[in-house]
């Protein structure tokens, strides 16, 4: 049955995302943009609530709701400050990629160190971009046979947690003749002897987020650390990145919400030739165009993500182009927004200046709306889904996990 | 009760069996339709009799609704808002003319289902039990001088005796020429505004009520659009729509309030017909460049059209879920002139960028009216017409607005 109605358990989790991202996260975001990060007892909190662990199996501590509870949990984190959902403790971006390429065994094993009481400080990380493209197609990160185990070493580039991160999923070129189907991917704990994170770098948006380099120096791990996806790691990994797209654009959503209350509100107060501008249909039309955006991005993804918890299978038309709106009305609703507050909204007395930022950078967070696109539409022409064509590979566009 | 964005076993039985009817009985026809500038009497027919066999014509007929106004009895909650869009969008990807040119009460239908007293209810939608037999209703607003603005409205009445006395002419009117009868909007004083609007019945044959020009049109050519003619049109008291009483306080806008209540459940209906049309392009620029194009020969522009495809795909997407949320709402008696005008204007802007971008894709062939693609061009002709009509783009956005900016009237 067709139901916009969220449901006792859903809204549940709505309503406590909500509530500590209104009383918890939203006074206080000019202070982690300044700090660049949250107290211990901000992120104690978090992790008590379970908001980031929600999806993750049972079987590691998890909240063992489906990815519709994640997206719902997101989207209001990140309509409270975007930024926390990036620069609190927490698997971040690990969690889907594990999810889709890790055994049971490793999903237990590597999932569970972010639910524990220690957790609470735990960061996850993947290390996915490179500076710049091999020489040939593939990763210039190499991960070589040594034994049972495996020797990585390689450069990688701006990953979220770089350097102080609990575990990473790295990936690595396995087959250096096999370009883009070569690569594989391993657990590197954060502590192994080799890794190194180079200094942390300021980000246009997002500014609580940890981003850095990372190297990885004869890294050796046992062969267990490899996640091999199942039979096809290919389509493992394309349902990894569309997981993790779909987490990413719940974002987008929070933060173009929040733009838009504000621009709503900032119409209803500000005056101009004696009327609040929201009077003014130049303003109230554009205003009503991006709660149009707002909505339908959400539905879009809630709808894809509940398709995905039922059949336990993506449409990964739906999933891309869900994400893609998503990515992409978040920049219109914060540059309208910014637009709309006129000369207030450059300055940083207002929060929309940051709103524009995060919205910006949070859509390089992921596979960009066009890689997003594309993939929808290999999907619809029924072409074979190649990876070295949607996903976004440092050749193609260098992306921030 | 929980989130879901599946239709129910019934609907999607009744979404697919008008997929087939559209697919197999409407699509074939639909060039010819457009030609003749008319929907033949026995495909109507023939859709009339497979609405009633499918439980009703609640699939596609707005005024065949019901509301439940009790959103706490779940049990009692209507479905059929839901499923009138299904079928909808799945007609229209048909043929957009064949649906608004059904037999039945049309948009005539809520306005007198709202606002009619129980003996005019019975008086007027009682002659379509009789099947046997083509009929409409109709619903005459639009005027030369008031479209969009419908307080401008000249159409005059005055009170003579048993009936009343209305001067004027409506134009746009579907169905208009053909009806049984016509829900006629006119003013007692064009000074009083809203408040002066009086809704009449009236019935075809009535003195002094003539047909004026057939209009010729950019699209939906298949269905009829008529200019009305009163003069000195003689309607009986007993059809003045709600009976006197509705309007007896001054400031009562009795009048006005059915006119526009009529659009809270048709424009997610309109949004899913053009949802239906949008697709239709869609599908046509997929297939296309499938089959003609890209997995052909190697093309350095494959990831522009790419991305072109994706972008139409996924706007039509998020404007049909709109209109979802608003016929759910109304399924639930909640109050949705704010979402079903997002709704009307979002499936109205995304389905006509649609057609744009899928005879770009396309190519010029597209614009051949007699070539390989003339369901896409006439769908590009056809479409225009759902930004426009039960409110244009402009004017959702204005309901929208005045929702968002509740206090500040003038929009």
């Amino acid at each position: 049955m067709i139901s916009f109605e969220l449901g006792e358990e859903l809204q549940l989790i709505q309503e406590t995302a909500r509530r500590f991202a209104a009383e918890r996260l939203f006074p206080r975001i000019r202070e982690s943009e300044r700090d660049r990060g949250f107290p211990a007892a901000i992120e104690a909190e978090a992790h008590e609530l379970g908001l980031g662990t929600i999806a993750l199996p049972e079987s590691a501590g998890g909240g063992g709701l489906g990815l519709l509870a994640a997206v719902v949990a997101d989207e209001q984190i990140a309509w409270g400050d975007a930024g926390a959902c990036f620069g609190l403790a927490g698997p971040g971006a690990l969690g889907p990629f594990v999810l889709e390429l890790g055994s049971d065994e490793q999903k237990r094993e590597v999932l569970s160190r972010f639910t524990s009481a220690e957790g609470a400080k735990r960061r996850g990380a993947v290390a996915w971009t490179e500076a710049r493209p091999a020489e040939r197609e593939g990763f210039a990160t190499t991960a070589k046979r040594d034994g049972d185990g495996w020797v990585i070493t390689g450069a990688k580039h701006s990953v979220v947690d770089g350097g102080r991160a609990d575990r990473y999923v790295v990936f690595a070129q396995v087959d250096a003749d096999a370009g883009w189907r070569g690569i594989g991917a391993f657990v590197v704990p954060g502590d192994a002897k080799g890794v190194s994170g180079g200094e942390r770098k300021k980000l246009l948006g997002l500014d609580a987020a940890y981003v850095a380099d990372v190297r990885f120096d004869e890294v050796r791990v046992p062969a267990t650390a490899r996640l091999e996806g199942g039979s096809d790691f290919p389509t493992a990994l394309t349902r990894a990145f569309a997981r993790h797209a779909l987490r990413i654009a719940s974002r987008a959503v929070g933060v173009a919400s929040r733009a838009w209350e504000l621009t709503h509100a900032y119409a209803h107060d500000r005056k101009a030739f004696g009327k609040p501008i929201g009077h003014f249909q130049a303003v109230a039309f554009t205003v009503a165009d991006r709660l149009m955006d707002v909505e339908s991005a959400r539905w879009m993804i809630w709808r894809a993500a509940a398709d995905w918890d039922r059949k336990g299978e993506p449409r990964l038309a739906d999933v891309a182009g869900a994400a893609a709106h998503a990515l992409e009305m978040a920049i219109r609703c914060a540059d309208d927004g910014v637009q709309l507050h006129g000369g207030a909204g450059f300055m940083r007395d207002f929060p929309i200046e940051k709103l524009l930022r995060d919205a910006r950078q949070i859509a390089l967070m992921t596979a960009s709306t066009s890689t997003l696109d594309g993939l929808a539409a290999d999907v619809e022409l029924g072409r074979a889904i190649d990876p070295a064509s949607i996903l976004p590979t440092p050749d193609i566009q260098p992306v921030i996990l | 009760m929980t989130i879901e964005f599946k239709p129910t076993s019934m609907q999607k039985m009744i979404q697919e069996a008008a997929h087939g009817i559209a697919r197999d009985v409407i699509r074939p026809l639909s060039l010819q339709m457009d030609r003749e500038h008319r929907v033949p009497d026995d495909l109507l027919m023939k859709l009339q009799m497979l609405m009633s066999g499918m439980g009703g014509g609640g699939a596609v007929m707005p005024d065949e609704r019901e509301k439940n106004t009790d959103p706490e009895t779940k049990k009692k909650e209507s479905q059929t808002n839901r499923t009138a869009i299904l079928g909808a969008e799945e007609m229209a990807w048909g043929d957009g003319s064949v649906l608004i040119s059904l037999p039945g009460p049309g948009l005539g239908g809520p306005p007198v289902r709202s606002h009619g007293t129980p003996e005019q209810k019975k008086r007027f939608f009682g002659i379509f039990e009789d099947t046997s037999r083509l009929k409409w209703g109709a619903y005459g607003l639009t005027e030369p001088g008031a479209g969009s603005d419908v307080s401008g409205i000249r159409t005059s009445c005055r009170r003579d005796g048993d009936s009343w006395i209305l001067n004027g002419t409506k134009c746009y009117i579907t169905n208009g020429a053909r009806a049984e009868w016509v829900v006629i909007f006119a003013t007692i004083d064009p000074t009083l505004g809203r408040a002066g609007h009086r809704a009449f019945v009236v019935e075809r044959g009535t003195p002094g009520f003539s047909v004026g020009k057939i209009e010729d049109k950019l699209g939906l050519r298949a269905s009829e659009t008529a200019e009305l003619v009163l003069e000195d049109c003689r309607v009986p008291a007993d059809n003045l729509l709600g009976g006197e009483d509705r309007y007896s306080a001054a400031a009562d806008k009795a009048g006005f309030m059915a006119a526009m209540k009529t659009f809270d459940s048709t424009r997610p209906m309109v949004g899913a017909m053009a949802i239906g049309i949008g697709r239709a392009a869609y599908e046509h620029a997929r297939d296309y460049v499938k089959e003609a194009y890209v997995l052909s020969r190697p093309i350095p522009r494959y990831r522009a059209i790419a991305e072109k495809l994706a972008r139409v795909k996924r706007r039509l997407d998020g404007a049909r879920l709109l209109c979802w949320r608003a016929a759910w709402m109304a399924d639930l008696g909640l109050p949705n002139s704010k979402e079903a005008s997002m709704a009307k204007a979002a499936a109205g802007q995304a389905a006509v960028q649609a057609c744009i971008d899928a005879i770009e894709l396309v190519g010029a062939d597209a614009t051949l009216e007699d070539g390989e693609h003339a369901l896409l061009c006439k769908w590009f002709r056809d479409i225009k017409v759902f930004d426009i009509f039960e409110g244009t783009g402009q004017i959702q956005r204005v309901v929208i607005s005045k929702r968002l900016f509740e206090g500040l009237r003038h929009f």
